[in-house]
Formats: structure tokens, C-alpha cells, sequence
């Protein structure tokens, strides 16, 4: 009888019933042969891994983190609340040590969602991986979180719902922003000017395979990680890096995911994107959830897999390698200041358009962070949806200040006095307090 | 017309005659270990006595032949021959000496995705022979997908073999590893279990009984007929606590989320009905340490019984899961639960006087009044009890769904009531119910219910059709059969090949088909999609006859 060395729990939830459209790579098909896999190898009879249910999330875990508007109902559908209520469900286990290392392996994914959400980009509506570790701080108190994604597609979501928590570690490795889909993740993005080195970006040239990745882990990541000693570890477990993916260019396989996770040791993974749905997921799921097991995973490989034919050339491995000599400066060494962000008075300010690709509009938004030498600030956002009504958040983080805090509030009944906005939102984090006003 | 039911159980065997009104005969026997088939006769002798021959139309057998042989390992060798591809190593699943791993793939859509290495196959079945294996097991990854591997082996196997199992013949659900052990423990009780079968058709005979029907029991609470049990002998594995369970169904009219209780000698098993329904184990029991395909109620047993020792602890006292022996009202030593319960005069039975003597003798020993001790050890039974079904129902609560729609539904159980069986039954009824507040019931004739429950059960069936319109076939891998498809066959178009090949296979097994009893327990139907188009459709359905008895007596 097989036996894992870590004891996993995974959460799978393939939301057999819902797609974005018929012909969508985010489609109900697309863990079906996953699940097939997993199930003919066995894998929950394996003493120590074990399958739960999702939870379903509360609105309350998505307004703690996002700004929504008009709401977060309107926003996330069933499939959401469910698919983030797996990641919740994965971090339970591990948080009340019922399992060592837990797996959500759930659907829709969430990266590509922001601090603020007016609708769907890149298949994700709300960021499921940021809800389910402000859940996990309200909780279970501050906890250091690192974050590393993996997904082949820039985790630009995640990066700007944490670009001013200097307790949140940030590290997306992912396809050349200059060759693919969101066009962004560049090592200039090194987080605002309160969490300077701490959003790590790691912008591969197409082609990249195992040992391109295996030197990243080595030289980047761990070292990183070993100087940020998070209190978890959580891996955006895309799988959109494999060979066969159609919608981008890597060479990553199965025994690399697997090897990769070994090295990584992550409390949780969280399913993002990856469809290949019937050449790679199923063996990349399993090989992901072996490593994390600790079981033996040296027999998982894709049918057609030949690691010679995948083989970076010298060019790209060299390449790599000097990303690996300049990266970790990022962390070690950050900037003295934000690229992003002018300063205006007490204020850092951002203006920004941000295209929502699946529903084919543009949001124009200005963020402001209260530059407090206490804590880390106050937030505020206004945004606008292509000549739609006005929306405005203000959030009073962790650990505000008095200042901060009681500023937040007299700026939101100004804002309620002037009644320029249709719809308002208050994330306070102090006092865990969520209100929102407006319809 | 009368039916017969005999449970074959580790200390008695139960036999009943049913006749439209209830009871016609009812007899109990010891076991004889050694010689089941001599305790089966003398049980049916008596039961002739005292009925008329002629009348009687059908005999239920639960018997623990093929599980005791697989217990005690009394079973012969088998050559397993596997093909697996990527995945877990195959060698882990390894669970005889002739095991022979051959090189070759399918994938999860039934492709073959490297040819069966048949040089490496012939390897296998030469050393095989040497070992002198005369019965073989053929499993292949992804069989219930495409058994074209598992049929080459059987081909090359061919007449070295006097049975072979091949993977995909078990069922149609996935699950390699327990494939392997099911298609094992088969042929390891095939030859066993068939001079049984040969032994109860001679014996019947003799008896005069030869035109009556035979089924088997099965761990899932329905039969098969003896033929067909002779090819899946490991079918007949741990029918017992089903039969006690599908006669609380014959017994008393079950509506509610319920609990059932069977309070055996050693163990109790619980089982949960959900409705009027019992449910089934999702994927299949152990066997020993080997999870297995064979579907089978979900009991879940625990180690205290009417004989547990009561026995105290750093002061706490406690009841098994330790027997030592038969309770002092039936010559034992050691107080049990049944004695503790002749101290509270909830119970008659054995020799009251010596109960009481050697219950208040081992109480004094142990400095504490007679009535505390039996009070605590009652207790701690029935908090084990308590605490054991608390943690299955919420094993079942938690069990995973694949749908928003069934999440969201959430259908949780909520027990509202409790039938109990078996030796203490009565004697433990209000214990129970002051412990769970629950409408507690034992039904009348509970010390039969196992042979009730075996006379009155129905013939039991489940397929799974799988179809994949893009490669243009429909496959119902226990039955064997394949067929090609057009591109537009559809779910509906493959519910109504279920429910008819369903039906036609217990027609084949000469049992009247009753298509009330058919249902469909899974539909789903998947586009399949390549690039941005349709390229066909991924149906999967299962159907089943549900457990179930054919008559009632509530
Ligand atoms: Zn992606
Ligand atoms: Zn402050």
C-alpha cells in the first residue's frame, strides 16, 4: 500500500456545469479528463490523501479584499463563490491541521482579478488565492504569505491586490510579457512604495523547459524565500506553461510541474489556468499532487513527452541565466522608489486604464495610498467603467494607524456628503468592518 | 410459494422459509467452521421437515465461503499480468509473487498510446506456467475505456488458464489499482468457491430440491444467480451484514433518514439509510488491506459487541474491543456487555444466576458497586456507538460533489430514526434512545432478519456505458459490449441503450425484468472541443437495478 509522507487534501471541484461559452478553453470539459486520471490511478486510496468539498465563499470574503462594483453578486457567479470557497476549504485544512498541505483543484481561476473588480479578465472574476489568504489573516491573525504563481500568464491580479502589503511576497514566473496575454510582469514592478521587493516578476523567453524553470526555483525563488521565511507558502498552480497548451509557448512538463512543487514545498495550491485539458491537466494535476503528497512520481509523464526534443537551447538557458543573476537584487536590494505612482502631497497617486478582455470593456481608475510613516497606509480608488457610473473604495488596512483609520472615515462621508459616486465601498481591516453603499 | 434464505455467519447459520404471510420455518445451527456446506445441509433439512418440498420456488444463500478463504489465505495462486503506462508505479500495486508488469498504454480516452509488448507478454506467461498458475488475471490502465489490451492477453493467455478475469469484465467504474485486486481475489476463490457451487446443486438434488432457484448474496444487498456467480465468485464477499440490512427493510417500513444498528457478539455494524434507501460504499470495500471494486452497503463495523470484555482502565471503564471469550452467562470469565446487562435486568438470557455472581465478584474486586460498574460499562458502549455513527454521517455529509447544482443543494443527513437487531438489541433499546433522543425501534423476529433479509432480496445489477462520439463508439465494459456510434448520438439516445441492455442482461440471468426497479443513477454528456469547435461528445451513463426485497412484512 502507497503511503504519503505529507498528508494532502484536495479539493476537487471540475464545476461540471459551468462554462464562459460553449467553445470556451474555460468550459465544463476541462477537468473531466483529470478527473478520469485521478481516479483510475487511485490516488484517494492512498493512505494520508483524501477528497473534501468546497465551501461555499461568504460575499464578506470577497468585499475584504475587493473592491466590487456594482457588487460583488454582480461580479462572481455561483461558480466563483464556489471555486474560491475551495481555496478557503484547502486553507481550513491546513490552518486546523487536519492535513499538512492542501491542493484546490477548482475552477474558475482568479489570477487575473485586481484590487478592484468591475468584471471578468482573463477567465477570473475575483481572485481567488488573495480571498483565501485575507481569510486566513482574519482568521487566524497576520500571518507572512508568500505567493508564487506559476501559471504561464503574468499573475497581474494578484500582484496589484498586493502592491502596497509589505507582508505579502509576491513571485510570478511566467511567459515574456512582450509575447503573450496580459502583456505585463516586468522585474521593474517591484511593488509600491510601502512594499518595495516584495512583487518579484519573472519574464521567460517562449520555449522555456525543466531546467529553465529548475534554475529559476534555485537561483530566484528559494533563496527569496529562505530570506522571507513566510509563515505559508501558497502556489498558483497554473499549468499553462506545459508543451501541448494551446494558447502559449512553453516547453514545461509534467516530471517538471512535479519536480518543481517538490522543491517548492507549498501549504497550498491553488488551480489557475492550463488547457490542454487531455494532453497535459491530467498528468500534471497528478504529478502535482504526488510531489505534494510525497509520493513517488518518477512514472507520471505525458504520452508523447520526449525531454530531449523539449530541451531549451544554450541561447535561452543563458538568457535565463542572467535573469537569475539580476532578480533577487529586486528583493535584496529593492529600488528606492516605486516606478508606478507620482507623488501629490501626503499622497502616491496612480491613474491607470485596465482593458477587461473577456467582456471588451475599459476601466479608467485612479488609486491613492496615504504615505504614513506608522503604517502602511491608507487606500483609497476611484473608478470609472466606460462613461458608467462612479465607483469609490477606501480601504483602512491591517494594522492602520489612528490617523489613517479616522481619516478613512471622514474622506467617506465626504465622499456620502458630496454624493458624486453611485456606488462606495469601506474595506477596514482593523475592525473588520465591510459596509458598501450605493445600487 | 415459499422462498428460502440462509445466512451462513461466523457463529450460526440462520435459515427462514417465507410464505405470502410471514414465517413459515425458522431454524439456527451452529457453524461449522470446517464445513460450511454440512451446516447449510442440516439447517435445509430441517427446514424441508418442516414445510412442504414442493412449494418452495427460490433459495438465497449468504454464505462466508469465499470470505473466509480469502481470510486464511486458502486460496490458490494467480498470475496477475498488468499493462499500466504513466501514472503511479504499477509495481506498488503488487499483491502475489506471479505479478508481471508488460509494457503498453491507453490513455483516458481509450487510445492506445504505445503498443502491448507481446514478446514481454509471452515472457510473463511462460513463467507463469513454470510456477504451475493455472488461473489468470488480465488488468490493463483505462480497460473500461478500450479493453483492447486486456483481450490480447486473454488471447495469448489462451489455454493455459482454466478461468482468467479480464479488468474491464468487473465494472465499468475507474480505478486501476482496486481493478487489480478485485480481478485477483476472483480467480484466487474462483476454483474454491465453484466446488461449493457444484457441492449445493448435488446437495439440493439429493434433497429432492433440484428445480428450485439458487442466488447468491452480494456485499451490495442484492443476488446474483448461482450460474452467473460462478465467474465472479468475489462478488459473494461479505454479504452478511447486507442481509441483515435488507431485513430491516422487509421487516419495517424505512421512510426517514435512519440508523441501523446489527449488536453481533463482537462487533456492531452500522449502517446509514438515507430515505427509505441504504447507501452504498462509493467505490468498493477492503479486502484485508486491499481496496476493491465490489460494491457493497456502506456498514461500517466497530469493535463492541454483547461478548466485548468490560475491562478498567486508569480508572475509566471499557467495553472491548477485545473478546475474551464467551460472557459469564454462557461459562466465560470475564464480565461482557450481555452480562453487564443481566445485572441491570435488561436482559434474560444464559445462566442469570452465575451473570450476576461472577458480575458482582469481578465489581468488588475492582472496588466499586456492581450497579456503577454495569452503569459505566453500558455507558461507554453506547458512547462508542454514538460517537462512531456521529463520525460516519459526517463522513457522508462531506463526501465530494462534482456540480454547482448538487453543492449548493447540499442534501445533508439528518437521522430520525433507529431500527436495532441482533442479540442485545432489545436489552439495549432504551439506552440507546436516552443517548441519541432518537425514535428507536426493534423490530419483531430481529434475531432472524439476516435470513429474512437473504430470502426476500432481489437479483442486483449495475452497468456503465461510456461514448465517445468523435472516435465513434459506445462501450458497456462488464457486459462486454461495443458498438459503433454515429457522430450524433446523444445522452438520451444513450440512457435508453442503458436501461435496454440493463434489462436484456437480467433476462439473460433468467430474472424477471422489472423495469420499476431500473433507474438511471449517473447521466452526463460532455462537448468535446478542439480549438473553437464541437468535435463530438463524452457521454458517460450508469444504471442499476436498486437493491431492494420483494415482499414486506411491516
Ligand atoms: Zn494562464
Ligand atoms: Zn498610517
Amino acid at each position: 500500500m502507497l503511503k504519503a509522507e505529507n498528508s494532502l487534501g484536495i479539493i476537487f471541484f471540475p464545476a461540471y456545469d459551468w462554462a464562459i461559452s460553449p467553445t470556451h478553453p474555460e468550459r465544463e470539459e476541462r477537468l473531466l479528463y483529470t478527473q478520469d486520471q485521478l481516479r483510475e490511478e487511485g490516488l484517494f486510496d492512498i493512505e494520508g490523501i483524501r477528497e473534501y468539498k468546497p465551501e461555499v465563499a461568504e460575499t464578506e470574503d470577497i468585499e475584504r479584499v475587493h473592491f466590487c462594483f456594482p457588487e460583488a453578486e454582480a461580479i462572481a457567479t455561483r461558480s466563483h463563490y464556489i471555486s474560491t470557497g475551495g481555496a478557503i476549504k484547502a486553507a481550513e485544512l491546513v490552518m486546523q491541521g487536519e492535513r499538512d498541505r492542501a491542493f484546490a483543484l477548482v475552477r474558475p481561476p482568479g489570477h487575473h482579478a485586481m484590487k478592484t473588480v468591475l468584471g471578468s479578465r482573463g477567465f477570473c472574476a475575483i481572485n481567488v488565492e488573495a480571498i483565501m489568504c485575507e481569510h486566513i489573516r482574519e482568521k487566524y491573525g497576520q500571518k507572512r504569505i508568500a505567493i508564487i504563481d506559476t501559471d504561464c500568464h503574468h499573475g497581474d491580479g494578484t500582484q496589484d491586490v498586493y502592491w502596497h502589503d509589505p507582508d505579502t511576497l509576491f513571485i510570478s514566473m511566467h511567459q515574456d510579457g512582450r509575447t503573450i496575454y496580459p502583456g505585463t510582469g516586468f522585474p521593474k514592478d517591484a511593488g509600491g512604495p510601502k512594499a518595495l521587493g516584495r512583487n518579484i516578476n519573472i519574464p521567460l523567453p517562449p520555449g522555456t523547459s525543466d531546467a529553465g524553470f529548475m534554475m529559476v526555483m534555485e537561483r530566484i525563488v528559494m533563496p527569496i524565500l529562505e530570506d522571507f521565511k513566510p509563515d505559508l507558502i501558497i502556489n498558483s498552480a497554473g499549468q499553462d506553461n506545459h508543451f501541448t497548451d494551446p494558447i502559449t509557448n512553453m516547453n514545461f512538463s509534467a516530471q517538471g510541474y512535479a519536480a518543481l512543487t517538490k522543491m517548492l514545498k507549498p501549504d497550498i495550491a491553488v488551480l489557475e489556468g492550463g488547457y490542454a485539458i487531455q494532453g497535459a491537466l491530467p498528468y500534471v494535476n497528478l504529478g502535482i499532487s504526488l510531489a505534494l503528497a510525497g509520493v513517488d512520481y518518477s512514472h507520471v509523464c505525458e504520452p508523447g513527452w520526449n525531454p530531449e526534443t523539449l530541451k531549451e537551447s544554450d541561447e535561452i538557458m543563458k538568457y535565463i541565466a542572467t535573469l537569475c543573476e539580476s532578480i533577487p537584487n529586486i528583493y535584496f536590494n529593492p529600488p528606492a522608489k516605486s516606478n508606478e505612482g507620482i507623488i501629490n502631497g501626503d499622497w502616491s497617486v496612480r491613474h491607470r486604464n485596465i482593458f477587461y478582455d473577456t467582456e471588451g470593456f475599459t476601466e479608467s481608475q485612479t488609486e491613492s495610498l496615504l504615505l504614513c510613516n506608522e503604517c502602511r497606509g491608507l487606500l483609497k480608488v476611484q473608478t470609472q467603467k466606460e462613461n458608467g457610473p462612479m465607483g469609490f473604495g477606501i480601504e483602512i488596512p491591517i494594522g492602520a494607524c489612528d490617523k489613517c483609520r479616522n481619516t478613512g472615515y471622514s474622506i467617506l462621508e465626504e465622499a456620502q456628503v458630496k454624493s458624486k459616486y453611485r456606488y462606495m465601498q469601506m474595506i477596514n481591516r482593523r475592525e473588520k468592518e465591510y459596509m458598501r453603499y450605493g445600487f | 410459494m415459499l422462498l428460502l434464505g440462509i445466512d451462513v455467519g461466523g457463529t450460526h447459520t440462520d435459515a427462514v422459509a417465507l410464505g405470502p404471510k410471514g414465517i413459515e420455518a425458522q431454524v439456527k445451527v451452529a457453524t461449522n467452521h470446517d464445513d460450511l456446506l454440512s451446516s447449510i445441509k442440516s439447517a435445509l433439512s430441517e427446514i424441508v421437515q418442516n414445510t412442504d418440498a414442493s412449494s418452495i420456488k427460490q433459495l438465497n444463500l449468504s454464505t462466508t465461503l469465499s470470505t473466509n478463504a480469502i481470510v486464511e489465505g486458502r486460496f490458490e495462486d494467480v498470475g496477475v499480468i498488468v499493462s499500466a503506462g504513466p501514472g503511479l508505479d504499477p509495481h506498488s500495486f503488487m499483491l502475489c509473487k506471479d505479478f508481471h508488469v508488460i509494457p503498453g498504454s491507453l490513455d483516458h480516452r481509450g487510445s492506445e498510446t504505445k503498443q502491448l509488448n507481446n514478446l514481454s507478454l509471452e515472457e510473463a506467461i511462460s513463467s507463469c506456467r513454470k510456477s504451475g498458475v493455472k488461473v489468470y488475471a488480465a488488468v490493463t490502465k483505462f480497460s473500461p475505456r478500450n479493453p483492447a489490451h486486456e483481450k490480447e492477453m486473454e488471447l495469448a493467455i489462451g489455454d493455459n488458464a482454466d478461468f482468467i478475469t479480464l479488468g474491464h469484465q468487473i465494472t465499468g467504474r475507474l480505478n486501476f489499482p482496486r481493478r487489480i485486486a478485485t480481478a485477483f481475489y476472483n480467480c484466487a476463490v474462483w476454483r474454491v468457491f465453484n466446488k461449493f457451487a457444484d457441492a449445493i446443486s448435488g446437495t439440493l438434488e439429493e434433497m429432492g430440491l433440484g428445480h428450485i432457484k439458487v442466488n447468491i448474496l452480494k456485499a451490495d444487498g442484492g443476488t446474483m444467480p448461482l450460474p452467473l456467480s460462478r465467474k465472479v465468485p468475489v462478488q459473494s464477499i461479505f454479504s452478511g451484514p447486507a442481509a441483515s440490512v435488507m431485513g430491516i427493510i422487509a421487516l419495517c417500513k424505512i421512510t426517514h433518514d435512519s440508523i441501523i444498528y446489527d449488536i453481533g457478539g463482537t462487533t456492531t455494524d452500522i449502517a446509514i439509510f438515507v430515505g427509505g434507501t441504504p447507501l452504498i460504499e462509493q467505490e468498493g470495500i477492503n479486502i484485508g488491506s486491499h481496496p476493491t471494486l465490489v460494491r457493497a452497503l456502506k456498514v461500517h463495523s466497530i469493535g463492541v459487541g454483547g461478548d466485548s470484555a468490560i475491562s478498567i482502565l486508569e480508572g475509566i471503564v471499557r467495553v472491548g474491543p477485545t473478546r475474551v471469550g464467551p460472557s459469564i452467562a454462557f461459562g466465560g470469565e470475564i464480565p461482557t456487555l450481555t452480562d453487564a446487562l443481566i445485572w441491570k435486568d435488561s436482559c434474560d438470557c444464559g445462566n442469570i444466576g452465575k451473570s450476576k455472581a461472577g458480575f458482582a465478584a469481578f465489581a468488588s474486586k475492582i472496588d466499586m458497586e456492581p450497579d456503577e460498574l454495569a452503569d459505566k460499562a453500558i455507558e461507554n458502549a453506547i458512547d462508542k456507538i454514538h460517537d462512531s455513527t456521529r463520525e460516519l454521517v459526517e463522513e457522508i455529509n462531506q463526501q465530494p460533489v462534482y456540480t454547482i447544482h448538487e453543492l449548493l443543494e447540499n442534501r445533508r443527513i439528518i437521522p430520525r430514526k433507529i431500527y436495532i437487531m441482533g442479540g442485545p438489541a432489545k436489552a439495549m433499546k432504551m439506552d440507546i434512545f436516552r443517548k441519541f433522543r432518537l425514535s428507536t425501534e426493534v423490530p419483531e423476529n430481529y434475531d432472524v432478519a439476516n435470513a429474512i433479509g437473504a430470502a426476500l432480496t432481489r437479483t442486483t445489477t449495475e452497468i456503465e456505458l461510456f461514448a465517445d462520439t468523435e472516435r465513434g463508439v459506445m462501450f458497456i465494459p462488464s457486459l462486454g459490449y461495443r458498438e459503433n456510434v454515429p457522430r450524433t448520438y446523444n445522452l438520451e439516445a444513450a440512457e435508453k441503450d442503458a436501461m435496454n441492455h440493463l434489462l436484456a442482461h437480467l433476462g439473460e440471468m433468467r430474472v424477471a425484468a422489472d423495469g420499476d426497479n431500473a433507474l438511471i443513477t449517473a447521466s452526463s454528456s460532455f462537448n468535446m472541443v478542439n480549438g473553437s469547435t464541437t468535435v463530438g461528445r463524452n457521454i458517460r451513463v450508469k444504471c442499476q437495478i436498486k437493491p431492494g426485497v420483494v415482499r414486506t412484512y411491516s
